[in-house]
């Protein structure tokens, strides 16, 4: 899942960065609103985290284009406004959530969660397919009753797949959502690590899940295609 | 009714002073026309006890104390209704006596006797006859200094007593109704005067901190209490001015604070989250620290700048030569301005130049200004320092003694840095307003290093300015009273 955190606060972003990143979640950053903007338009994040006050564009008015723009991606606004009317009217200029600082980061993480939950129909904590789990408050990942050790790319990689469930996912989409804009698409890094995930999910158990779409990408579903 | 109230006091000594004015007008009345009506009584009866004492001592008069009734009537064609006479000899017998007296003698006191017997007249006032009050007049007639006889002429005062208590009983019923109509009507116009001190009181009681954008009516007419109004209006208005200032600046300065909180609370909980090398703990504890250190630069400036708001900041003000002060300055700020391989440098061609200052704030001030130069100016750059008595306008004619005034000291820092927008010109010595928040947060300041210098300079009677253009460098001009070193050269401010 790839996060774009908007916010002016270097050391602030950082360590947002850092938490998200431990958490197996892509993540980039902008220090101001006109880089932010950029960056919502021309990647499609999961989810954007944004603080109010920043420079050259402020946040509201950040929030606003990004809906103007027809985007519909989950917003975690987070500033230092708390009263009751900055919540209101952040709230009302099209964000999801409103996180005051200093805040508690797990609550942060917690809302995040949440946040990229809403997309799903079930809305279910654990993301479920045939005996596959995964868990993402405890990171645990169990196929037929048994855990499952996974790499962070690898997990981000399955929670991912396991989000958008049988839906072919191409090598694009795959790398623009698991992994941060460093990553370098002219590699083939992506069948590589859909090949461990592979080995270490459908290895030994029934039925295979990761299915290779020839050409286009892949698909996670218990039906063969 | 409230009997402390205003509206019965007001009421209270009006009527108070009104009663006052009505019984001296009553007593006045009273006695006025009591006196003048006894004068009257007593002049006609001195006229005729005169008429019958000279008729009766003419020698041409066919006057006799015979029938007294009848001879006024024929004498002097005169009938006197409602006189009682009497005449007596000069021993105080009773001679003749007018018909209307019938039996009855008038009375003559002892005291009334032994005047007419020195040939003075005595007036007096009888009540033994019957209940008819007499006014009584006792005349000696005399003949060749000699008292001959005494005439004695009455007359009832029954009128004049009659007239008198009519009058008693007029002020007695009037005085009163008319002190009762006016407290009525003087509670009335108390009333009206006073309701908008009732608005007032009420408008005043609801307003607090929370709604002062409350205002009391204001009243047409231009009156004492719309003056008062107005005041008062007047006052909310700067009340509210200043909680909103308050209110802006508590809210800036909790934003300020919790940046660093954010970033402490955040750092540390994520570096919680899983065992850490010892070099990332590091990390986090140098950064914890910068965080730290900034908050504490916050406090100490924001309590610095509310203790001088309210005033308990003694300034110990003392000689300061300028020149050498700064001189001294710029040796320390060098080390500062090394790293950046910037040039500080003074131009001073004028010596000493005095002011009266606190060393502790001026070193702060100039500290600030310095400081401020070096962060906003790029590596290679310089500020220089100039250091002037300022004099009037150089092309205006002298003054008659042939020197211009030299009134103040002239500080500039100007430095080579990044500059200021002109819209910003006059906010940057505004709290925590800042040109560029991340640039002044990595440099570490408090965003009202400004703000004290201004307060510094404004506590010593000077002005703070700024030139600006961005790109081309700012210069801060500081200006201060001179100070010219003679007699005593230590003030507490």
């Amino acid at each position: 899942m790839r996060i774009l955190v908007i916010e002016d606060e270097v050391k602030v972003a950082n360590f947002i960065k850092k938490g998200l990143e431990e958490e197996h979640y892509a993540v980039d950053t902008a220090f101001d609103g006109e880089a932010g903007l950029y960056l919502s338009e021309v990647n499609e994040y999961d989810l954007i985290v944004l603080d109010l006050m920043i420079p050259k564009i402020n946040g509201l008015e950040v929030l606003r284009r990004i809906r103007n723009n027809k985007n519909n991606v989950p917003i975690l606004v987070v500033t230092a406004k708390d009263t009751a009317e900055d919540i209101v009217k952040g709230l009302d200029s099209g964000c999801d959530d409103y996180l005051t600082k200093p805040f508690e980061f797990r609550v942060f993480l917690a809302r995040v969660r949440a946040l990229l939950r809403r997309e799903r129909t079930d809305a279910e904590p654990i993301l479920r397919l045939a005996d596959l789990t995964l868990s993402p408050v405890t990171h645990k990942v169990t196929r037929g009753g048994k855990e499952i050790e996974l790499t962070s790319k690898e997990y981000g990689l399955l929670e991912y797949f396991l989000r958008n469930p049988n839906k072919v996912l191409t090598r694009t989409m795959i790398s623009e959502h698991v992994w941060d804009y460093r990553f370098d698409s002219m590699t083939n890094v992506v069948d590589v690590y859909v090949n461990y995930l592979r080995k270490k999910i459908d290895k030994g158990f029934e039925p295979k899940l990761i299915h290779t779409i020839r050409g286009v990408g892949y698909i996670l579903s218990p039906d063969r295609p | 009714m409230n009997f402390r109230s205003l509206r019965f006091k007001l009421t209270l000594w009006y009527v108070l002073i009104l009663g006052i004015l009505l019984i001296s007008f009553s007593a006045f009345l009273y006695l006025t026309l009591s006196g003048s009506l006894h004068r009257d009584v007593d002049h006609k009866l001195r006229s005729l006890a005169e008429l019958i004492a000279s008729e009766s001592t003419s020698p041409l008069s066919k006057f006799s104390f015979g029938n007294i009734d009848q001879t006024l009537e024929d004498s002097m064609n005169l009938k006197p209704i409602g006189k009682f006479i009497q005449v007596l000899d000069e021993s105080g017998r009773i001679g003749r006596k007018s018909e209307n007296l019938k039996s009855v003698q008038l009375p003559i006191s002892l005291q009334a006797l032994r005047n007419a017997s020195k040939g003075l007249i005595t007036y007096e006032t009888n009540r033994s006859l019957g209940n008819v009050p007499l006014r009584i007049i006792t005349f000696p007639v005399k003949e060749n200094d000699q008292v001959t006889n005494i005439i004695q002429v009455a007359s009832s005062l029954q009128d004049v007593e009659d007239v008198l208590r009519t009058l008693v009983i007029i002020l007695v019923i009037t005085v009163p109704s008319i002190l009762m109509i006016f407290s009525l009507g003087g509670q009335f116009l108390a009333n009206k005067a006073l309701k908008p001190v009732d608005r007032i009181t009420q408008t005043a009681r609801i307003i607090t901190s929370q709604n002062l954008n409350q205002r009391i009516q204001t009243l047409k007419v231009k009156d004492e209490i719309s003056r008062l109004i107005d005041t008062f209006n007047e006052m909310i208005s700067r009340l509210d001015q200043s909680f909103r200032q308050i209110k802006q600046f508590t809210t800036d300065a909790s934003h300020e604070l919790k940046t660093p909180l954010t970033i402490l609370k955040g750092e540390v909980e994520v570096g919680l989250r899983k065992k850490r090398l010892p070099h990332e703990y590091e990390q986090i504890l140098q950064s914890n620290l910068e965080e730290i250190n900034r908050m504490s630069k916050i406090v100490e400036d924001l309590l610095l700048l509310s203790k001088a708001d309210i005033g308990e900041i003694r300034l110990i003000k003392e000689d300061i030569d300028l020149t050498r002060f700064i001189t001294g300055l710029i040796e320390q700020m060098k080390i500062l301005a090394q790293p950046k391989n910037i040039r500080i440098e003074t131009s001073n061609h004028q010596g000493e130049i005095h002011i009266l200052g606190d060393p502790l704030r001026m070193r702060e001030l100039f500290i600030n200004l310095i400081e401020n130069g070096i962060k906003y100016t790029e590596e290679g750059g310089s500020i220089l320092i100039t250091i002037a008595k300022e004099t009037d306008d150089p092309f205006s004619p002298l003054p008659p003694h042939g020197k211009r005034k030299e009134a103040f000291a002239n500080v500039t820092v100007a430095d080579t840095g990044i500059g200021i927008a002109k819209e910003d010109h006059e906010k940057i010595f505004n709290r925590f307003f800042r040109v560029d928040k991340a640039r002044s947060r990595e440099q570490g300041g408090s965003g009202l290093g400004l703000s004290i210098c201004k307060w510094i300079v404004e506590a010593h009677q000077g002005e703070i300015t700024v030139h600006s253009e961005p790109g081309k460098g700012s210069s801060f001009i500081v200006r201060l009273p001179l100070y010219t070193p003679q007699g005593q050269n230590l003030d507490n401010f």
